[in-house]
């Protein structure tokens, strides 16, 4: 097989892709579209996508004060149990045979009483509705209903069965109708969510999930503006911020995936101003900044913060960029940060040979079209095979994608940075160094190189 | 887990309390409302110990030469299971979707499944096809035997008789709500010797080995107790060299790891001597398939861990084949016992509590036992049949009087360790927890451990799988039971 080490450019096609999704990529060039997205997995690919209950465990996992009751077969309890690299304790009713006969709605309501009545510090009940009593038809908004009126706790179900959608942004989506109906804004008299003025520099971070830590950096250069997070969804959220979250004065979009559709709607019923962001990288750290001050009417105060930050890394990236520079990297994203991150990647001298996302939609898409250089590859929703004849074709110093590529890419010897990391915090000027330091280890990795050498003799 | 002063959904208090609180027979200890804690009183499940029938499928699915899953389900039913496989293994696991959305729930997933077969068969070129169906599919009734038949033709029709007949589709019928993994590992096997074993025509002396959700360790280390006792065997879903592979680039596209059971293996199989299920619940369906249907004696476990299952092991294998255990067997068995009397100071009288699946929960609860451990408490995640009283049988041998759990959750299992004194945990990553809040160790042991590296590698099984084991458990017992800042001479 001949090995191009340039991607096709002129052509317009993604040379890796499988011919049945070719519209699903594009090379990126003078008057071109956007990939085709948002739509139904090739069946029989090897796809990274998931379902709409992973997107909603994803969500919804760090929610404070609540329980979460997983109404389905165990297993879906148990791999639900991991987000994020993190465990939560998760219930679930366990549904067997019969409840699939008769109907589970009965072990669900002795369920949700047992849990309320155990758990009473707890402010409400998450039920997730999985396939099996999606498709069966559990009434489980009656039993909530029922069990709420027993009870006295908030029981909220979550109807998130695994085939809905043609992926995990579904379970997204369905998460924020779950804070839009029953979270926000939704205190009891006499509790926090009454009416009462903003703070002036109260905001909510939308579409942050604080992987290995990244919140608290980020949290740490809001401090410094004087900024206040009443909500970070959902790395830092209660039952009780939540009741709060309608009163804050801007919403700031970290993962469009996640918060674009929560920050248009409460746009559109609190009249609440919403702006995007991105703490990933020197350049999308500062710009961020400097949108808020201006917002916040705190330039100075940011312009400072931003100096600072980029003079304390300054010394250290100049090493990394100059190690890093002109390596080829392809990027296989989960979600919809792509066009963002791509400039993190480009912050440090990295060349983006190919760039592509699981569940991006044509936002994402049009915003990473335009950071990135002629020729390169755009792919929606790449799979296991496009990934290794892109590894084939492109011989990239290194990939950054999903856990589950990592082991193959390792076999046909090829470096892997996992997103998200499994390190410390990539997010602010701090984490960036961290960022730096993981895709150098994995790039000098001495194994790399013994193994070249062993394949030459 | 979450930080130590984050309250934790148990009654409200905090990990730091619990540290004092929960430690076991402390006088301030109070149990938890004793009604509450069986399983069988409650309808939720608190921390299961098993997970879905689709994955025993899989995992057995895996284990044959360029053998692909293909799971008619949503894509999640892939995504977690391929997921957890990465974590344990650290290898690549190919699983393919049906990519079974609304419209299949709806109109029924014949359409995506022929499709989704297609895809995978022309780009992947596989040897055979696990079929696995989900909760979902089984639901709504998918009649999968006609499916496979109507991907099957489609296939010949589309790549021609050679190509199209090559590829082999074995279907496993895994609804996730009637059992759990063990239970789709056991339906798999029979599901593979149904389609594949061929009628026996001549005899090929040699012993079928099914292994069971063994690591590729534990494989690797019976074909060495094969090797030296000079039996040929085929084994079945020979996971050894696919979740263990060698980084040796380049490979060609698409990408398979060399190892795996063949096709031809499979078939061959209904002409062998024996068949050895060494987890009697998973893969004893396949070995009784044989025996009911080709007459091939069929011996279900107990799995080889410890020195007299072992033994039993490789008695069987002699009687069978007519072959001694040459003396480096004995040796090994030797080294073994001579570690045991080495380290009994350190074994003896120990109490310990095991959890897992029930067959190699079986054998350990024996090997704890001629270490002079006592076992207090046992748990299967999964219930079946025999294991309270397997377990009963054999800890009474040695006079003990363990609590059994058939097929319970970790939340009884931690509640009623609280309540006895334990000095050792064994069982896999999702012990780690308990272990920490009882301030015991954990050895890690079983399918589930995902929070150590290495542990898949080495076996757990034979002699040298013995020893192996029980240096862990002492350097566990060690790390824990002694101070640091002194210098232990063992």
């Amino acid at each position: 097989m001949a090995i191009k080490n340039t991607p096709a450019a002129g052509s317009g096609r993604v040379p890796f892709i499988d011919p049945a999704r070719a519209d699903h990529g594009v090379c990126v060039g003078p008057g071109r579209q956007i990939p085709a997205c948002d739509q139904r997995t090739l069946p029989g690919a090897m796809s990274q996508r998931s379902c709409a209950y992973y997107g909603a465990r994803w969500f919804l996992a760090q929610l404070r004060q609540v329980l979460h009751l997983v109404h389905g077969p165990v297993s879906c309890a148990y791999y639900g149990e991991t987000v994020r690299k993190k465990w939560y304790p998760v219930f679930s009713t366990d549904l067997t045979e019969n409840e699939i006969i008769f109907g589970g709605e009965a072990k669900l309501l002795s369920a949700l009483r047992e849990l309320a009545a155990r758990f009473p510090d707890h402010r409400a009940l998450l039920v997730y509705v999985t396939c099996a009593p999606g498709i069966t038809g559990d009434d489980v908004d009656r039993v909530c209903r029922r069990a709420e009126r027993d009870t006295g706790m908030r029981c909220v179900p979550v109807h998130c069965p695994g085939f809905l959608g043609y992926h995990q942004a579904a379970g997204h989506e369905i998460g924020t109708r779950v804070f839009l109906e029953h979270f926000i804004g939704r205190g009891g008299p006499g509790e926090p969510g009454g009416p009462g003025e903003p703070g002036p520099r109260d905001i909510n971070l939308l579409g942050e999930f604080d992987v290995m830590g990244d919140y608290r950096v980020i949290k740490g250069l809001f401090r410094r503006l004087g900024v206040n997070v009443v909500n970070a969804v959902t790395a830092d959220a209660s039952v009780e911020s939540l009741a709060r979250a309608h009163r804050v004065r801007l919403n700031l979009i970290h993962c469009r995936r996640t918060g674009g559709l929560l920050a248009e709607e409460m746009e559109d019923r609190y009249g609440i101003e919403y702006r995007k962001s991105s703490f990933f990288g020197l350049t999308e750290t500062s710009a961020s900044l400097r949108r808020l001050g201006e917002w916040l009417d705190c330039r100075a105060e940011a312009e400072a913060l931003i100096a600072e930050g980029e003079a304390a890394v300054a010394g250290d990236l100049d090493r990394y960029r100059r190690e890093l520079a002109g390596k080829r990297v392809g990027l296989f994203f989960g979600g919809s940060r792509l066009g963002s991150m791509l400039k993190g990647y480009r912050d440090l001298g990295l060349e983006v040979v190919a760039a592509g996302s699981q569940f991006g939609c044509q936002n994402d898409y049009r915003e990473a079209w335009t950071g990135l250089n002629p020729g390169t590859a755009l792919v929606d929703d790449a799979n296991e095979e496009e990934v290794l004849r892109f590894i084939r074709q492109y011989r990239p110093d290194v990939i950054a994608g999903g856990t589950r590529e990592k082991w193959l890419a390792h076999k046909f010897g090829v470096p892997f940075t996992v997103f998200p990391q499994e390190s410390g915090p990539y997010a602010g000027y701090s984490g960036f160094l961290n960022f730096a330091r993981d895709i150098l280890a994995a790039l000098k990795a001495p194994v790399w190189r013994i193994v070249k050498g062993e394949s030459r003799n | 887990m979450s930080s130590i002063d984050e309250p934790i959904p148990i009654e409200g208090v905090t990990y730091r309390q619990l540290e004092i609180e929960k430690k076991p027979l402390t006088p301030g200890y109070v149990p938890r409302d004793p009604a509450l804690v069986p399983k069988a009183n409650r309808a939720a499940v608190v921390n299961p110990v098993r997970t879905c029938m689709p994955f025993g499928a899989m995992f057995a699915g895996l284990g044959m030469h360029r053998g692909l899953p293909f799971v008619q389900g949503a894509q999640g039913c892939t995504t977690y299971v391929r997921y957890t496989f990465c974590r344990i293994f650290q290898e690549p696991a190919s699983i393919a979707n049906a990519s079974f959305h609304e419209d299949a729930a709806v109109f029924g997933g014949r359409k995506n499944f022929t499709e989704g077969i297609r895809n995978l068969v022309v780009r992947y070129k596989p040897r055979v096809v696990t079929v696995v169906t989900t909760c979902s599919s089984e639901i709504i009734g998918d009649d999968m035997a006609s499916f496979v038949k109507v991907a099957k033709k489609r296939l010949v029709s589309e790549l021609g008789p050679e190509d199209g007949n090559r590829v082999r589709l074995v279907l496993v019928s895994t609804p996730s709500f009637a059992g759990s993994h063990v239970a789709g590992y056991d339906r798999a096997s029979r599901a593979f010797l149904e389609t594949l074993a061929a009628d026996h025509s001549r005899p090929n002396n040699r012993v079928n080995i099914i292994p069971g959700m063994l690591m590729p360790g534990d494989v690797r280390e019976i074909k060495h107790l094969l090797a030296e006792m000079g039996v040929a065997a085929h084994v079945l879903f020979d996971i050894s060299d696919v979740f263990d592979t060698p980084l040796m680039p380049p490979q060609t596209l698409p990408y398979y790891p060399e190892g795996g059971t063949r096709v031809e293996e499979v078939e061959d199989m209904a002409n062998s001597m024996a068949t050895f299920a060494l987890c009697p619940n998973e893969g004893g369906l396949g070995a009784r398939y044989l025996e009911q249907k080709f007459e091939i004696p069929a011996f279900a476990g107990p799995v080889p861990v410890g020195v007299r299952n072992t033994d039993l092991f490789l008695e069987r294998l002699a009687r069978v084949t007519g072959r001694e255990a040459p003396k480096t067997l004995r040796d090994e068995r030797g080294r073994l016992l001579d570690f045991m009397a080495d380290t009994l100071h350190h074994t003896m009288m120990k109490k310990v509590a095991l959890f897992g699946d029930p067959d190699l929960v079986t054998g350990l609860t024996r090997f704890v036992c001629e270490l002079g451990m006592e076992p207090v408490a046992v748990l299967s995640g999964t219930q079946t049949k025999t294991f309270a009283a397997d377990i009963e049988g054999l800890t009474g041998e040695f006079g003990h009087t363990p609590a059994v759990f058939n097929g319970s959750d970790l939340f009884e299992f931690e509640e009623t360790l609280k309540t006895m004194p334990v000095e050792v945990l064994i069982g896999n990553s999702k012990g780690a927890d308990i272990a920490r809040e009882l301030r015991i160790p954990l050895v890690r042991t079983g399918l589930f451990v995902y929070d150590r590296v290495g542990y898949q590698k080495r076996p757990v099984v034979g002699y040298r799988g013995g020893e192996r084991l029980l240096a862990d458990l002492v350097n566990a017992i060690l790390d824990s039971s002694y101070p640091e800042e002194r210098t232990q001479q063992l």
